[in-house]
């Protein structure tokens, strides 16, 4: 059964219904904000995006673009475990495990790729790794392109540390530590 | 027949049934790892206690036999206890590798945390106990001792089943671990099961290590074609490819699968899979070798023969058997004699073809010559020109060769492809397309498409119904079952 509301509008007054005073009102506010931004640009609200990006807000918790984290030694933290593209709804992460001939930590992604085009930003893959290698801290929107390659992001594009990493902290970083003390 | 009681169900159970078979028959899951139904009883993993009435302690339910008038409890209190504190036991020093580990998805240890504990850890991940790392084994496995829980299934398989006993327990007490006996090598031709066999992931399969994780796979039954047991066995794929084959156990013809088996998946995926004619060795697109091939035929005239092979299905073998019938030629032949039998004890046998018996029963409708008059029309020139199967045009080699016949063959690869072929065509592998085999025992088997064939690429008996339709007598087959049917006819 389909609800249907009645919508009681005012009737036109006689103005109104001859339409032509009205339209020149409308034009009349059109002409304002024209010449308003025209003389004073400053006051413009919209901008040039993704040319421009207006800055975040300071304290604000946001999803942004993703990154992969790099031990001290330059290799991806990553150990393609796949969890985040299990849990990805959207399907936009696809990764090939490869293997390490010699260390404790064994496997390493040698495709790592985010399609962004795909991508919706709900940051199920950070609460999935185990490793706390993927992260979506870079305070960067992922902005608009012409192409969708350029909507691919992959390995190379990713991996990435931010100031103040690597971090050796947390029992996510076990492997990693023995890791890097065995190669001492 | 003693009269056992388990969680207040009664049933009657042979004489010799341990309690956890007796639980098994019930449809109550006791919680394992190292038994096995096809291994000796070890009883050391402690994860099967349950608890019988006037028993002192909890009893492992593997290695206790059924008595009569026995009453077991496996949900108490105190089973679920022994449980928890059996995993938890487990896991003290195992290595926190499941994101690395291939055996995560499918692992004993997971699993059972998940049902019977999920307790947290009292040990602090910095006290582990570290062992061997990963290291190869034999050239199909990888063997992790740190990921190693003892069941000694690995040891009992080697020991039991293949009877070579390369791997044993070393050591004592914790200092205990897995490894080779000295001076022996893990390659006895059933090293996968091992794999399989283990409950955790210390044996993994090198083959498939990090290809793909277990819970993106999913399930088909398929049918091993390595030779005439025809074992049943699954096939694990994911986005149109196979990853591995695992056994289907059954109590005909198998429990475990050899090693050769398993990487019968990889011609289907090869890179050198024909999608297109070959003339010589030139490639050309199907329709025009299929003219070629057709021309040659009529050429040939009543000189052209068709030889079926062991290797396709019986609905293939019949189309190929009726295409000699509309070519009107006498020079036909299904049959084929391989000495049958369990080569090595196990599994492997003395025929290499999976589907001499249905080729057989080819014969059986359609007649044909025996392979030895065959052979003598072919040597003596009687045939110019041999349209058969790559695998089996192997089988006239020498007298193919002898007698400069022309020979036209059906090939999945190009590797597969006989020196000296005039013409290939290509067909779809029985990973794609279904088909009926018949085992050494009589057992009709029946494959079932996993994977869909290259693009192109046609089951053998559309790839014989268009070349029966360029060389004039057209068969007119919708399906593969049309070619049964026609030869039923006959």
């Amino acid at each position: 059964m389909i609800s249907v509301k009645k919508v009681n509008n005012r009737p036109l007054n006689f103005l109104e219904r001859i339409y032509l005073p009205e339209i020149a009102r409308g034009l009349a506010v059109t002409m304002r904000h024209f010449f308003k931004n025209l003389f004073s640009p400053k006051n413009i609200l919209t901008i040039r995006y993704p040319e421009q990006a207006s800055p975040l807000p300071g304290n604000a918790n946001l999803r942004t673009l993703h990154r992969l984290k790099i031990r001290e030694d330059g290799s991806p933290k990553c150990v393609a475990c796949f969890m985040c593209q299990t849990a990805c709804p959207a399907y936009c992460i696809r990764i090939e495990a490869a293997e390490y001939p010699d260390n404790t930590v064994e496997k390493y992604p040698a495709v790592f790729d985010i399609d962004l085009s795909r991508c919706v930003m709900c940051g199920m893959c950070v609460e999935a790794c185990p490793e706390d290698a993927i992260a979506m801290d870079t305070r960067e929107l992922p902005g608009g392109a012409l192409t969708r390659a350029e909507m691919l992001l992959t390995r190379d594009d990713l991996l990435r540390n931010l100031p103040g990493e690597p971090s050796t902290l947390g029992a996510a970083n076990r492997l990693a530590n023995e890791y890097l003390e065995g190669k001492k | 027949m003693p009269k056992i009681t388990i969680d207040a169900r009664t049933i009657d159970v042979p004489k010799g049934t341990s309690v956890l078979e007796a639980a098994q028959l019930l449809g109550v899951y006791i919680p394992r790892y190292c038994y096995h139904p096809r291994l000796s009883v070890s009883g050391n993993c402690r994860m099967c206690l349950v608890e019988v009435e006037k028993a002192p302690k909890l009893l492992t339910a593997c290695s206790t036999e059924a008595a009569e008038g026995m009453v077991v409890r496996t949900d108490s209190e105190k089973v679920k206890a022994a449980r928890r504190d059996v995993l938890e036991f487990l896991l003290i020093n195992h290595p926190l590798d499941c994101p690395i580990c291939d055996q995560a998805g499918e692992c004993g240890l997971q699993d059972y945390y998940m049902d019977y504990s999920r307790a947290k850890s009292r040990f602090p991940a910095e006290d582990k106990v570290l062992r061997q790392k990963r290291r190869a084994l034999g050239p199909h496995l990888v063997l992790d001792n740190e990921r190693c829980i003892l069941c000694t299934r690995c040891v009992r398989f080697c020991s039991e089943v293949t009877k070579t006993s390369e791997l044993e327990v070393m050591e004592r007490g914790d200092h205990s671990f897995i490894d080779l006996k000295e001076g022996k090598a893990l390659d006895n031709g059933y090293t996968l099961n091992i794999a399989d066999l283990c409950p955790v992931g210390a044996w993994t399969s090198r083959d498939f290590r990090f290809k793909q994780r277990v819970w993106f796979l999913k399930k088909a039954p398929a049918v091993c074609l390595g030779c005439a047991t025809g074992c049943l066995m699954e096939a694990h794929y994911n986005d149109n490819t196979i990853y591995r084959l695992v056994p289907r156990p059954n109590a005909e013809t198998n429990t475990w699968l050899c090693d050769r088996g398993r990487m019968t998946y990889k011609a289907a995926a090869a890179g050198d899979r024909l999608s297109k004619g070959v003339i010589k060795n030139g490639l050309i697109d199907l329709e025009p070798a299929l003219r070629e091939a057709a021309t040659r035929i009529d050429e040939a005239k009543d000189a052209a023969a068709v030889l079926g092979s062991p290797w396709l299905s019986v609905e293939d073998n019949a189309a190929l058997a009726l295409l000699a019938g509309g070519m009107k030629t006498e020079n036909y032949c299904f049959d084929f004699k391989f000495e049958t039998g369990i080569a090595d004890g196990i599994l492997v046998n003395k025929d290499p073809s999976p589907n001499a018996a249905g080729a057989a029963r080819v014969k059986a409708a359609s007649g044909g010559l025996n392979f030895e008059e065959f052979l003598a029309r072919l040597s003596g020139g009687k045939i110019k020109l041999v349209l058969t199967e790559a695998r089996a045009a192997g089988l006239l080699k020498d007298a193919l060769k002898a007698s400069g016949a022309r020979l036209i063959v059906f090939a999945n690869n190009r590797g597969e492809i006989p020196a000296g072929a005039y013409a290939t065509l290509p067909y779809a592998s029985y990973f794609e397309t279904p088909g009926t085999f018949i085992n050494y025992q009589g057992l009709e088997r029946r494959t079932e498409p996993v994977v869909q064939a290259p693009e192109g690429v046609k089951p053998l008996w559309q790839v014989v119904n268009k070349l029966s339709a360029y060389s004039g007598a057209s068969l007119r087959l919708d399906s593969a079952e049309d070619a049964l049917k026609g030869l039923d006819k006959k």
